[in-house]
């Protein structure tokens, strides 16, 4: 039995409203992705695009051994269906009791998700998220909201997951290790590269790096691990 | 001085603070307590117990703007343009060429000029926020109040925006982030964890408290 090469193309895709569109080509290999750009450059249109959920007004899309899809929304709100947090728990086919000892969330079953502070409800959202494997997993701006602990708990869970991982983001502080860098401009998305080579075509490049890479020790990835790593480096 | 004496409200328990003017940032664990925080300093959550005064005032007796870390939940109007007019037209007291003056020059600051006539349905997240930051700076108000408005915005906007919070002359701006490159650049910094402020100071007062957690900025730890 052959391994399954999964791959997600794009061929001049794009999606065009009003004055406004947007052209995506490339290739989305197994590995976790970094899309980045500014507020409004279209993020989350491609991330719609890529899920099926957006028509396009050219282009093709092709997806190679990628069977099953999951997009994790922007606003979690958006995507919520149950009552109470077991309800939605099992609206996802994820085990509550596991899911909100996790969470922290216990106490909260039959509290309607509605009632959780943002960070709350993303938190709760992501782990049903992360329940499953897929194999292309879509995250429209998973850090947003989320305290500082929980975005390093995120990073090590996307590093973890097989398939292809998609990440739209403008988190500049806490990111996981990336195989490849995006960047969406003038409503074109380019390929960065894969880091370290990517961070002098990327515009968005977070500070640290960018000073790190600066100051001639460029960490070898984004995570905090690679910038900890590039900073001893320099002072030992 | 905005003091708080023998506050209770949800979980939060605060038996004394006082906040000078100039922008404070609140940090914390989800769950900590933030967002009551700024709802009672806002005055739309009244405390079970105690007072928040701000210059000798009531919330509800101050002007303050309001963002919400849910932006469509606090947006009422279609179209942008009627979102940020609402704050000048509820009072019922401007006219409506002031009203418009007033609008366009909000829109421009804030660089969302080319925004006004779109529907609000259809803008990106990041989008929404600088529209509830317009609406919420239009009236001027003397107390602005930010819940995690910056985690939809790039980092290059948020530093945009970050410039029109300290022009807009709002006395006292108390903002929750979770970027603690945003939080070292504050006057204040609000460290929160069960309900409680457990740290308060300038941030190079109260980052180093934070050593060894995810909270420590990183541009500190790395000597960067």
């Amino acid at each position: 039995m052959g391994v399954r090469v999964m791959k997600m193309s794009l061929d001049h895709a794009c999606v065009i409203r009003d004055s406004w569109s947007l052209t995506a080509s490339g290739t989305f290999d197994t590995g976790v992705h970094l899309v980045s750009g500014g507020t409004g450059s279209g993020k989350s249109t491609l991330a719609l695009m890529m899920a099926g959920l957006f028509p396009l007004s050219g282009g093709c899309m092709v997806k190679e051994e990628t069977n099953s899809c999951m997009l994790s929304l922007q606003f979690p709100e958006l995507q919520v269906t149950g009552r109470t947090l077991e309800e939605e728990c099992a609206s996802w086919g994820a085990p509550a009791d596991k899911i909100l000892e996790a969470t922290g969330l216990t106490g909260r079953r039959n509290t309607s998700p509605l009632s959780l502070s943002r960070g709350e409800l993303k938190r709760l959202h992501l782990a049903c998220v992360f329940s499953r494997d897929y194999d292309l997993l879509l995250l429209d701006e998973p850090f947003s909201s989320l305290d500082c602990e929980e975005k390093s708990k995120t990073c090590t869970t996307i590093e973890q997951k097989p398939g292809i991982t998609v990440i739209f983001t403008h988190e500049q502080e806490i990111l996981p290790r990336v195989f490849r860098i995006w960047e969406i401009a003038e409503g074109r998305l380019t390929d960065c590269g894969r880091p370290p080579d990517a961070y002098e075509r990327w515009h968005h490049v977070p500070p640290a790096v960018k000073r790190l890479a600066a100051l001639g020790s460029p960490p070898g990835n984004i995570s905090m691990r690679d910038i900890r790593e590039a900073a001893c480096r320099i002072h030992g | 001085m905005i003091a708080i004496d023998a506050l209770r409200c949800r979980n939060l328990v605060i038996d004394s603070l006082a906040i000078g003017p100039g922008i404070t940032s609140v940090i914390g664990p989800n769950g900590s307590g933030k967002t009551t925080f700024l709802r009672t300093c806002a005055g739309i959550e009244l405390p079970h117990h105690g007072t928040v005064s701000i210059d000798g005032a009531a919330p509800r007796a101050t002007e303050t703007g309001w963002v919400n870390e849910f932006p469509d939940r606090n947006i009422l109007f279609a179209r942008v343009y009627d979102e940020i007019a609402s704050p000048l037209r509820f009072r019922r007291d401007i006219a409506c060429d002031a009203i418009d003056a007033g609008v366009k020059a909000c829109a421009e600051s804030m660089h969302i000029t080319h925004l006004l006539n779109r529907e609000v349905r259809e803008l990106s997240g990041g989008e929404k926020v600088l529209v509830s930051l317009a609406a919420a700076l239009v009236h001027h108000p003397k107390v602005l109040l930010l819940d995690e408005y910056d985690s939809h915005l790039d980092a290059l906007l948020a530093e945009k925006v970050d410039q029109v919070i300290r022009a807009s002359g709002a006395r006292y701006v108390i903002r929750c982030t979770q970027q603690m490159n945003t939080a070292m650049k504050s006057d204040h910094l609000l460290f929160f964890d069960s309900g409680r402020v457990t740290h308060a100071g300038t941030p190079r007062e109260v980052f180093p408290f934070l050593k060894n957690t995810a909270f420590y900025p990183v541009l500190w730890e790395c000597g960067l």
